[in-house]
């Protein structure tokens, strides 16, 4: 038997056999599918401004999904503009979650939740809640939302830690279980979250805010069902999740036949410095057939730097996405012509009992590793390298005035450079591509933690070179206004992540320092602002001379080398960021654009020579706008 | 259920050789391993040449079997 893989196109049948295989006129499937994503926007329109915990209503870590019922096999048909690493939880977690809590037993109002990554992938903070949807006594629909509990229990508080040796140091798993019952909240299932958690008094409004977000949709779908019709709202489904595979099946096909092989590398995964993690990923494109197979990728980590094999699905699907169908909406039929091969037992699918907890950076670096494979094959298409790591941060400790402060997510350096394209430059200030959320504005962290962002500026000649440059690294420095411990958890400073492509460069490997206060008994407004050239800070990670200055024939320092940062008031910790890569020979570059990137500080007139062959004449600094270029000498530079 | 850490610091997936040929390409080159795409887990038999499937067998379970959700 051949599976069939019609090559037929949707929009190639007529309106009687349209209406024939989706039960509506095209007209109404189109007005539907994007209902089902208008519901999952009003959903995250009720959460966001509602919530009370900071990391979703600040920083939106979550999604919220309309997905199909039973008959459909649970399929992902909507969702708003979220976090796009729940992307591949959300049929198959569903689907889990439904059937083994029993899908007999549910009833109208019912909200379960499940947050074990071993059923729904990520990590035990993100609770999956599902809300049946039903019509006429049965499930047309179910509403989901896919959100980080602020604290789920475990070793440390907000629960970003690297160091998690296994699933039990996470915290609280909790299997598939009814948290709210008719439209009544099940207490003693709150209390099991609330009893383990950390900031419970947070917590408990955010559950009645998430239960009442999927009611919203739960009534905006029976609205829809009502007017439409079930035929018609299910045949809507079967529509988009027809388009969505036909949009990336002919997109698919755009790829020449191959087998084709690329690689990204995490520094260590903060056990020791010895074992270097690997992410190999092979795309084998034959027709309208791909295989993504993860096989000679590291196995697991010790930490909890892994991953599950749905969190492996949101970066093939999505890096595919990126590269060759950015413009329609995804759903579970984006997976339809896509079989993602991943042996058991690797970093990207961990094995009972190791800890997932640090999943969105196996997901960024295996994106980054797919579109290092289809860099040749997609020739001007391809992407340069993205920045690597969020480089995590956590802190705690006491104020002067005895009160403890802690910080999660808020100081590191979570965003970069990404790689240019054939459109342009590159942003030098964005999350990963699977990483759609925000940061938390500075005012809010300086309010809540004894801290100030003293710089956040970009560094020139950092970004890839190239025709069109890679986004540039970046200096944060965070001025501790109380003494503190600090986890540090940069993964990307050993090797470069932002390759170039076409011929572009990569960006430079940045790196992270503690500048300690050496006179903490002077008054804080006296405590040293670091210069963005000084040097004399003590490396936690990065490639390094003996001085600890970066070096890239220098050594790796370890940044787990002490289990934890104890640092003074008055101490500076500073990241630098990876730049990402650069699309096209730098010499090719326009030299209007390099005279304009030494104007505004992204390449020094030194960098403007060496990486681009433009000789820049005048002073950027006291005269940005009276900068020449030395023609001739840029001619024979660039010969 | 608690599974060992691999020994070899590479992992590969291991593709067992399946009788028959392909219906496609005529290919005698099949191997049945596990995928993962719509709908979650497969247990697949696919041609090496042209990556047609000669079977796709839903597989509920996965890699991992969770002790308590089989009480
Ligand atoms: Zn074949």
């Amino acid at each position: 038997m051949i599976i069939d893989e019609s090559t037929d196109r949707i929009r190639n049948l007529t309106e009687r056999e349209f209406e024939a295989e989706y039960g509506a006129s095209r007209y109404t499937c189109n007005v539907l599918a994007n209902r089902s994503r208008f519901v999952a926007g009003h959903m995250s329109t009720n959460i966001v401004t509602r919530a009370f915990s900071p990391i979703i209503s600040l920083n939106m870590d979550y999604v919220c999904a309309v997905v199909g019922p039973p008959e459909l096999d649970y399929p992902l048909v909507g969702m708003n503009q979220g976090n796009f690493i729940f992307l591949g939880s959300l049929a198959t977690g569903v689907r889990k979650t439904v059937e083994e809590f029993g899908v007999d037993r549910l009833a109208p109002g019912d909200l379960l939740v499940s947050n074990d990554p071993y059923r729904v992938g990520n990590h035990v903070n993100d609770a999956c809640f599902i809300r049946p949807v039903f019509h006429g006594g049965r499930i047309v629909s179910f509403t989901v939302i896919r959100a980080h509990m602020l604290d789920i229990g475990g070793i440390i508080p907000g629960g970003f830690s690297l160091f998690k040796k296994n699933v039990y140091e996470n915290g609280l798993v909790v299997p598939p279980m009814r948290i709210f019952e008719k439209g009544e909240p099940v207490k003693e299932v709150l209390r099991l979250f609330l009893d383990n958690g950390r900031f419970a008094a947070t917590l408990l409004p955010d559950f009645f805010t998430i239960n009442s977000s999927c009611a919203l949709g739960d009534e905006q779908i029976q609205e829809s069902v009502e007017r439409y019709g079930l035929d018609a709202w299910l045949g809507a489904m079967r529509y988009s999740l027809d388009s969505s595979a036909e949009a990336m099946r002919r997109a698919l096909q755009t790829l020449p036949d191959g087998e084709y092989e690329g690689e990204d590398v995490l520094d260590t995964d903060g056990a020791d410095s010895e074992e270097i993690y690997r992410f190999h990923v092979t795309v084998i494109k034959k027709g309208k057939r791909v295989e993504v197979d993860l096989s000679g990728s590291s196995r697991q980590a010790r930490t909890s730097l892994n991953a599950t094999p749905l969190d492996a699905q949101t970066s093939a699907a999505l890096g595919l996405k990126v590269l060759l169908d950015p413009q329609t909406p995804f759903t579970s039929g984006t997976y339809r012509n896509i079989d993602l091969v991943i042996p058991p037992g690797t970093i990207s699918s961990a094995m009972p009992d190791a800890s997932t907890h640090f999943y969105w950076e196996v997901q960024a670096a295996l994106v980054n590793a797919l579109i290092n494979a289809l860099a040749e094959p997609l020739g001007s298409r391809a992407i340069g390298g993205l920045y690597g790591s969020t480089n995590l941060h956590t802190g705690s400790g006491m104020t002067p005035d005895g009160r403890p402060w802690f910080s999660a997510a808020e100081l590191e350096a979570q965003f970069g450079g990404w790689g240019a394209t054939d459109a342009g430059d590159a942003d030098g200030h964005t999350g990963t591509f699977t990483l759609n959320q925000r940061l938390t504005p500075t005012e809010e962290i300086e309010r809540r933690v004894p801290v100030l962002l003293t710089a956040r500026e970009y560094i020139p000649d950092t970004g890839g070179p190239g025709k069109y440059r890679g986004g540039s690294g970046f200096r944060k420095d965070s001025l501790f206004l109380a003494d503190g411990d600090h986890w540090l958890m940069p993964l990307h400073f050993r090797f470069p992540s932002g390759f170039g492509v076409n011929g572009g460069k990569a960006g430079r490997v940045g790196g992270s320092w503690f500048f300690e206060n050496q006179d903490p008994d002077k008054p804080e407004c006296e405590y040293r602002l670091v210069g963005a050239t000084d040097t004399d800070g003590v490396v936690v990670s990065g490639v390094v001379d003996e001085n600890g200055a970066l070096d890239e024939n220098g050594e790796f320092a370890f940044f787990a080398r002490v289990p934890y940062w104890t640092e003074n008031k008055g101490s500076t910790l500073r990241w630098i960021t990876n730049g990402g890569g650069g699309w096209g020979d730098p010499f090719e570059r326009e030299i209007e654009a390099v005279i304009r990137d030494v104007r505004d500080g992204y390449v020094t007139i030194l960098g403007a020579l060496r990486d681009y062959g433009v000789v820049v004449v005048g002073d950027p600094d006291e005269d940005p706008e009276g900068l020449t270029i030395d023609e001739a000498a840029t001619a024979a530079a660039r010969a | 259920m608690a599974y060992d850490r691999p020994t070899e610091l590479l992992v590969n997936q291991e593709r067992v050789p399946a009788k028959g040929k392909c219906p496609e390409c005529s290919e005698e080159q099949l191997f049945s391993y596990p995928v993962l795409s719509e709908g979650g887990w497969f247990k697949v038999v696919k041609c090496r040449h042209c990556l047609a499937s000669l079977k796709r067998e839903s597989d509920p379970v996965g890699q991992i079997t969770i002790f308590s959700a089989t009480i």
